[in-house]
C-alpha cells in the first residue's frame, strides 16, 4: 500500500470521533416504483433527506462493498409513517430495511466550480471531469425573494433572434414562457439564446443554467457539443436528469437548477436558467403524487400541481441593489399537443409567466424559422428592458407583420390588388424573409439594429424575396468592416442619434451603389 | 376501508373489551352493512399494527458476543434512563456482524456504538477524501 494511504488512514483513526448521538429511525413497510412506505420516523418533516441504513446485519466487508450512500426525500407526513422517494437505485431498497432521519432539507452544491460542467439533479457530476472541490450548498426549496426585495426589470436580455429581440424582448429577471408543439425549435431559441451570452462583456454576462428533464441522453449530448463548439460551456451548467432516471428526479431538477442559479444571483450576478422542459416536470410529478398516494385531480395531475410551477417560477427574480442587484431569469419551455396553448399545463404556466413566446408547426412546415407566431406571442414587462435604438427600429414591425398575415389571407382569393395592398403585402414577404434566421447563429444587437432599420427604410424593397437573407448578410459584412465604430456606439449606447441615422443612411446607400445587381427585382 | 376497521378493534380491545367479544361485535356489524368479505384484509391489517406495535415497544440491545451483553448495558445504562426505559424490557441479541461494541434499537430510536460503524465512518471518510 502507498505510504500517502496509510497516513491518511492513520490520520483519520487519530482524528476518530465515534457519534454518541441518538438517531431517530424507521423502518421500511414496502417499496416499489421508487416510492417506499416508512413505518416510525415521526419527527421528519417535509423535504426532509433521510438514509437506508444497507449495512444493518450485512457484514462490514459487504458493507464497504455497497456503492455510497442511498437517500431519500420526505415527500408524505402519514398519521403511522411517512412515504418517501429513493433518491438512487431503488433495486438496493428492502423490506424492514433501517432508515435514518439526517435532520437535513435537500441541497445541491454551487459554485464557480460548477460551470463548464453537466450534474445530475442532485448536483453529481456526470461527465467524468472529477468530483468537486470547493462548493457551497444551496437549499433546492426555498422562499422566493418578497416585493421589498425586488426590482422591476430594466436591462435587457439579448437573445440574439431578431425576431424576439425586436418584438417580443426578454428583460433579466423576467420570466418568458417557450411553448410550442414537438420538434418546432423550442430548444433551439433557449440555446441560441445561451450562445448569444458570449457577446456580452464577461462582467456583465449571464451565467447560464440548462436543466434538461426528460430528455433522451443523445440530445442532452448534443447541446453540450454545440455549446462547446460555440464557446458557450464555460458559463454554462447543464442539469441532467433523462428520461431514464427516476421520476423524483425529474421533478427535482428545475428546482436543483434555480437553486444553483441562487448562488450567483446572491453574489450579484446574472443568471439565466431554462427549464426544458416543464411537461415533462409536470408528468413525472403526477407519477410521483400518483405512486404517494395522493388524490389525482384534473387529467390525474395532484391538486397542488400550479404550486409545482408557480413556486418554481417565482424564484425568478430582478434583485434590489441593497440585495445585490442579481438577477434570474426562467425560460421555461412547455410542449403542446397539436398546438393546443388552452390545455391545462400550458395555461397554468402561461398565467403565471410574464409572457410567452409561441412557435407554430405551420409556420415552421413553411420555412419560417424560428418559427414564432408573433401574433399571440407576447412580452409583459420586456419593452421596458429594451434599448432606444431597438424600440425606435423595431416600432411598426410588429404591426406591418400582422398586417401582413391578415393580407396574405385575403390575398388567397382576391384577383386584383390595389397598388397600397400589393406594396404591403411586398413588404410583408420582406419582413418576414429579414426575421428568419439560422439556428446556432444569433446576431449581436447592434447588427439587428442595423438590418431592422434597413428594413423600416424599405432597404430591401428592391432585392428579390429569395436573396434577402444573402444581402442581409452581406450588408452586416460591409457595416462591420466599414462602420465597425457605429456598431460599437450603437452597442455602447443604446441609441441611434440623428447624426448617426444620416451615417447609417450613408452605409446604406454606399452598400446599393456596390451591389447594384442585387437591388434588381426578378 | 379495512385499515380503518383494525384501527377500531384494536382501540376497542385496548379500551378493555374482551378480544372475543370485540370480534364478534365487528362481525355483528361487518354483517349488518354487507361487508363480511373484508374480514380477511381487517385481520391482516390488525397483524401489522400488531406488530408495528410491538416493534415500536421493543428494546433490542444487539451486541458481537454474548459475554459482552453485560458491559454494553452498563454503557448503554445512561440512554436507557434518558428514555425511560427498564433495564427488565431489554432484550439482547447477538450479531456478530457487529464486529465489537453494542447496538441498541429502541422504537424509533437508535443507538450505535458498535465497532462496525466507527470502521465503516472511518472508511467513508478516507474514501471520501
Amino acid at each position: 500500500m502507498e505510504q500517502s494511504i496509510v497516513q491518511k488512514i492513520v490520520n483519520e483513526i487519530e482524528k476518530y470521533a465515534p457519534n454518541a448521538d441518538v438517531e431517530h429511525v424507521g423502518r421500511v413497510t414496502s417499496v416499489g416504483d421508487g416510492v417506499v412506505s416508512i413505518d416510525g420516523l415521526s419527527r421528519a418533516v417535509m423535504g426532509e433527506i433521510i438514509q437506508f441504513e444497507e449495512t444493518a446485519g450485512r457484514s462490514l466487508a459487504k458493507g464497504m462493498q455497497s456503492s455510497g450512500a442511498l437517500y431519500g426525500l420526505v415527500l408524505n407526513l402519514e398519521e403511522d409513517g411517512v412515504r418517501a422517494t429513493i433518491l438512487g437505485d431503488s433495486a438496493r431498497v428492502s423490506e424492514g430495511m433501517t432508515i435514518k432521519s439526517t435532520g437535513r432539507i435537500l441541497s445541491v452544491p454551487s459554485g464557480d466550480e460548477l460551470l463548464g460542467r453537466v450534474v445530475s439533479a442532485l448536483g453529481e457530476p456526470l461527465d467524468g471531469k472529477g468530483q468537486f472541490s470547493k462548493t457551497t450548498m444551496m437549499p433546492v426549496e426555498r422562499d422566493s425573494y418578497g416585493v421589498i426585495d425586488r426590482k422591476s426589470v430594466s436591462v435587457p436580455l439579448q437573445t440574439g433572434i431578431k425576431a424576439i429581440d425586436a418584438m417580443i424582448p426578454i428583460g433579466r429577471g423576467q420570466r418568458e414562457l417557450i411553448i410550442g408543439d414537438r420538434s418546432t425549435g423550442k430548444t433551439t431559441i433557449a440555446i441560441d439564446t445561451i450562445i448569444n451570452q458570449k457577446y456580452e462583456p464577461a462582467e456583465k454576462r449571464p451565467i447560464c443554467i440548462y436543466v434538461a428533464i426528460g430528455q433522451k441522453e443523445s440530445k442532452t449530448a448534443r447541446i453540450v457539443a454545440q455549446l462547446a463548439e460555440a464557446g458557450a460551456l464555460p458559463y454554462t451548467i447543464i442539469v441532467d436528469a433523462p428520461a431514464s432516471a427516476p421520476a423524483a428526479l425529474q421533478f427535482l431538477a428545475p428546482y436543483a437548477g434555480v437553486a444553483m442559479g441562487e448562488y450567483f444571483m446572491d453574489k450579484g450576478r446574472d443568471v439565466l436558467v431554462i427549464y426544458d422542459d416543464l411537461s415533462k416536470q409536470a408528468t413525472a410529478y403526477r407519477q410521483l403524487s400518483l405512486l404517494l398516494r395522493r388524490p389525482p385531480g384534473r387529467e390525474a395531475y395532484p391538486g397542488d400541481i400550479f404550486y409545482l410551477h408557480s413556486r418554481l417560477l417565482e424564484r425568478a427574480a430582478r434583485l434590489s441593489e441593497n440585495k445585490g442587484g442579481g438577477s434570474i431569469t426562467a425560460l421555461p419551455i412547455i410542449e403542446t399537443q397539436d398546438g393546443d396553448v388552452a390545455a391545462y399545463i400550458p395555461t397554468n404556466v402561461i398565467s403565471i409567466t410574464d409572457g410567452q413566446i409561441f412557435l407554430d408547426s405551420s409556420l415552421f412546415n413553411k420555412g419560417n424559422r424560428p418559427a414564432i407566431d408573433v401574433g399571440i406571442s407576447v412580452s409583459r414587462v420586456g419593452s421596458s428592458a429594451q434599448t432606444k435604438a431597438m424600440k425606435s427600429v423595431a416600432g411598426t414591425l410588429r404591426l406591418g407583420l400582422a398586417q401582413f398575415r391578415e393580407l396574405e389571407a385575403f390575398m388567397q382569393f382576391a384577383q386584383d390588388l390595389d397598388k397600397t395592398t400589393a406594396d404591403r403585402i411586398e413588404t410583408g414577404r420582406r419582413m418576414v424573409e429579414v426575421m428568419k434566421q439560422k439556428n446556432g447563429a444569433p446576431i449581436p444587437v447592434e447588427k439587428q439594429v442595423v438590418v431592422l432599420y434597413a428594413t423600416d427604410k424599405k432597404f430591401f424593397a428592391d432585392v428579390a424575396i429569395a436573396r434577402v437573407s444573402e444581402v442581409e448578410s452581406l450588408l452586416l459584412e460591409f457595416v462591420d468592416g466599414q462602420y465597425s465604430k457605429e456598431l460599437a456606439e450603437i452597442k455602447k449606447t443604446g441609441v441611434i442619434s440623428d447624426e448617426l441615422k444620416t451615417k447609417l443612411d450613408r452605409a446604406l446607400e454606399e452598400f446599393r451603389l456596390a451591389h447594384r445587381e442585387l437591388f434588381a427585382k426578378s | 376501508m379495512d385499515k380503518a376497521y383494525a384501527k377500531a378493534l384494536w382501540e376497542i380491545v385496548e379500551g378493555g373489551m374482551a378480544p372475543k367479544a370485540a370480534v364478534k361485535r365487528l362481525c355483528e356489524v361487518l354483517g349488518a352493512r354487507g361487508r363480511l368479505g373484508l374480514l380477511p384484509k381487517i385481520a391482516r391489517s390488525f397483524s401489522i399494527l400488531s406488530s408495528r406495535d410491538r416493534s415500536k415497544n421493543s428494546v433490542v440491545l444487539k451486541v458481537a458476543r454474548s459475554s459482552d451483553a453485560k458491559h454494553a448495558l452498563k454503557e448503554a445504562g445512561t440512554f436507557l434512563k434518558d428514555a425511560g426505559i427498564k433495564l427488565g424490557d431489554v432484550r439482547t441479541d447477538v450479531e456478530e456482524s457487529l464486529i465489537g461494541g453494542w447496538r441498541l434499537e429502541a422504537g424509533e430510536l437508535l443507538r450505535d456504538a458498535s465497532y462496525k460503524r466507527r470502521l465503516l465512518d472511518i472508511y467513508e471518510n478516507v474514501s471520501e477524501e
